[in-house]
């Protein structure tokens, strides 16, 4: 009843494999004649290498596991023994510790390439969600895994995080205890950190990325573009923009292997700790709970979230506005309609408005590394601000508006910060906050004037036509 | 290439980024004017023998390096068996053993004014070498503190002075000083050497830096060799990156 395969029969052990397992059929559905765009660029190296971290971070973890104690009264010695009596076994902890932060560089790289050529948008949707639910599941993974190591920040920045639970109104105690088991941080959360971080994330990740793949290869890959090869085919069926991913983009990806590899030893045998960004200077010292760090911040790759987080006074609408900047993510194929997918077609108002996110991401996340001042909290608030106003700026150029709307929108937009800023200026004294409240005001001011009304103002909201079939 | 340009701007903008947030984050003590600035020299071996002697004969009496072992720092520096025994074992542990102290806790801590000694292991990569070296360079006589001395670096520190028979003893010159706000306070002008040691200034300097130095070598011993290592893995994917390039421009020519 089933399809014959195209290509020769194959004979042996392959055939005795094939006659019960579908490895060739596997083979061809995925590499040999998966048809891949033939125009991916640079950005398009980074899906790839985050499938090399992951398997960077499982060999090294297994490993670290084998030396490593889960115990609060062993767990710090047992990552020092590693570091000095363990074979290798400082190697294996650096390129564990790097990869994770590599991990992050790699899959921020990789959500931007979205973000730049629509590869959210439909028939992509799915793949998009897929893969924030992978982004969430590694966040989990990251935060659980610094805590293992037992050094005070280990301890200290589980200890800020859980507590945010605390602030959910009527059932945070409740939820921060049953997530650390005890009523603070100690051996029954390490314990247990321990499993999820290497048992239960880990299978979870690996189900969630098969299904990101496998949803990927059913409706095929998108390009720098934006174009579907799939409608342009020839006489066998095969786009005409397609090339076989084997060995095409295998041969191209072995070169990006060796280009991150370069840079990712670089780190981990020269740089390991990278002043103190991937691995930070007080966890080098084990977990004291009567001794906080002088200034605790997360890791990198947390800040821009932590940063929204303290942002907003009111700590559980801090916690849900930190929820909601992540979650904003999941909606994007709804909430980006515009029938162009590439950023090359796009107007120049697109661009303009996707580099100020980059900006404002690299921003937030400087100001969760540093400790909160006058200054950096205005700028928070600021930069937050402008985090959300770019999802509605990117429903907004999603089809053409009119004048009216553009003015109103700006109008209303600007007027609920002032009114906002109104509303928590009420009752400070302080000339110089007030006057940096009032200064810094002109940054959303500025980018809602840019954002909204230039549209009216310019031509900068003209698109391109796309072409055809695939440039380059 | 296309592909270089881009990935060389990447790095620009990544190491920038560190760059500033590290400028941002560096520099809270101004000590080092008045002592002077650390330099650590792995590839120094005497210095770091000289500092394995150091440390073993003034710290490892009251601080441990428990998750270090004597035979580890004994092949990593190049002190025979015998000698290691002989000169810088001295609690009755075996060449094998952890660098742990005989004291318990407790009684450190009633001793030292309730502060037990910190485990030395690795204590410098948490406060940074140039804080051990300004800590060890500053101690001054005050009657007021327990054991007659305290410490520029680490004010009403618990710890006597135990380098003070090669230092000698000196004391703090200070002044007032009205900072932004027009508050005064206390600021330290010089030292003036009161009852001198057996070293000169420089030669103390020499035997806090030989310290440092291995303490820093002590709370990483891997930095010997990962530098050493990585060069010939960077060789390698050089070498690998050229043959991958070429693979891939022979594998592409046919895709127009």
């Amino acid at each position: 009843m089933s399809e014959q395969p195209k290509s020769v029969e194959s004979q042996g052990l392959l055939g005795w494999i094939d006659a019960r397992f579908p490895l060739s059929k596997m083979m061809r559905e995925h590499l040999s004649e998966y048809y891949a765009p033939k125009n991916f660029n640079f950005w398009y190296f980074f899906g790839s290498l985050a499938l090399l971290v992951l398997v960077i971070q499982i060999l090294t973890g297994i490993f670290l596991t084998m030396h490593y104690k889960p115990d609060a009264e062993l767990a710090f010695a047992s990552v020092e023994h590693i570091m000095r009596d363990v074979n290798w076994g400082w190697l294996l902890r650096y390129m564990h510790s790097t990869g994770a932060s590599f991990f992050f560089i790699v899959v921020y790289l990789h959500m931007f390439r979205g973000l730049m050529y629509g590869s959210f948008k439909s028939p992509r949707e799915l793949i998009w969600i897929l893969g924030m639910l992978i982004y969430v599941a590694l966040m989990a993974e990251a935060f659980m895994g610094y805590l293992l190591p037992w050094g005070n920040m280990s301890y200290w920045g589980a200890q800020v995080i859980i507590n945010l639970f605390n602030t959910i109104p009527v059932f945070g105690e409740a939820i921060s205890e049953w997530l650390r088991g005890d009523f603070v941080i100690s051996d029954a959360t390490l314990n247990r950190f321990f499993a999820l971080h290497v048992i239960a994330v880990p299978l979870a990740l690996l189900g969630l990325i098969v299904a990101h793949i496998l949803a990927l290869h059913e409706v095929g890959s998108n390009n720098p573009d934006g174009v579907e090869i799939k409608k342009l085919k020839d006489e066998n069926g095969v786009p005409l923009d397609g090339i076989p991913f084997h060995p095409y983009y295998t041969v191209k990806d072995i070169f990006g292997v060796v280009v991150f590899l370069a840079i990712f030893s670089g780190v981990v045998f020269f740089w390991p700790e990278a002043s103190g960004y991937f691995l930070e200077h007080a966890n080098f010292e084990p977990a004291n709970p009567l001794n906080t760090p002088d200034h605790i911040a997360p890791i990198w790759y947390f800040t821009p979230f932590y940063t929204v987080l303290r942002a907003i006074p009111n700590p559980f609408g801090g916690f849900l506005m930190m929820c909601l900047a992540i979650i904003v993510l999941f909606f994007l194929p709804w909430i980006d309609r515009n029938p162009i997918k590439s950023i090359r077609y796009r107007s120049l108002l697109f661009k303009l408005n996707l580099w100020v996110f980059v900006i404002t991401f690299i921003i937030l996340g400087y100001l969760g590394l540093k400790p909160v001042t006058d200054l950096y909290s205005q700028l928070a608030l600021r930069f937050t601000q402008i985090y959300f106003i770019f999802f509605f700026v990117l429903w907004a150029y999603s089809k053409p508006r009119s004048s009216g709307f553009w003015t109103g929108s700006f109008i209303v937009l600007l007027g609920s910060i002032i009114l906002y800023d109104f509303f928590r200026s009420s009752g400070v004294d302080d000339p110089s906050i007030l006057a940096l409240t009032w200064w810094t005001l002109l940054i959303p001011a500025a980018y809602l004037f840019l954002t909204l009304l230039m549209p009216k103002l310019s031509n900068w909201d003209t698109e391109k036509e796309v072409p055809e079939r695939v440039t380059s | 290439m296309k592909i270089l340009n881009k990935l060389i701007l990447l790095l620009t903008l990544f190491f920038s980024a560190t760059g500033i947030a590290w400028s941002a984050g560096g520099g809270s003590s101004d000590l080092d004017k008045h002592v002077g600035k650390v330099h650590i020299q792995l590839s120094n071996n005497a210095s770091l023998q000289r500092g394995a002697k150091y440390f073993t004969n003034y710290c490892l009496s009251c601080h441990s390096a428990e998750h270090s072992r004597y035979k580890r720092v004994a092949s990593d520096l190049g002190i025979p068996e015998d000698k290691m025994i002989e000169n810088l074992i001295f609690t009755g542990k075996k060449f094998g053993d952890l660098m742990t102290v005989a004291m318990k806790r407790e009684d450190a801590q009633k001793w030292f004014l309730g502060v037990a000694p910190p485990d030395l292991s690795t204590h410098t990569r948490v406060i940074g070498p140039q804080a051990v070296y300004e800590f060890l360079m500053t101690f001054y006589i005050d009657d007021s503190r327990p054991f007659g001395v305290n410490n520029l670096y680490l004010n009403n520190t618990a710890m006597p002075h135990v380098l003070a028979d090669l230092q000698g003893l000196q004391r703090g010159e200070f002044h007032m000083e009205a900072d932004a706000n027009g508050i005064e306070h206390k600021e330290f002008s010089q030292f003036e050497l009161i009852q001198p040691g057996s070293l000169s200034e420089d030669e103390y300097k020499q035997v806090v830096t030989d310290i440092v130095n291995f303490l820093v070598y002590l709370s990483e011993p891997a930095r010997l060799v990962r530098a050493k290592v990585g060069t010939g893995v960077l060789l390698f994917l050089a070498f690998f990156g050229v043959i991958a390039y070429f693979l891939k421009k022979n594998y592409w020519q046919d895709v127009h």
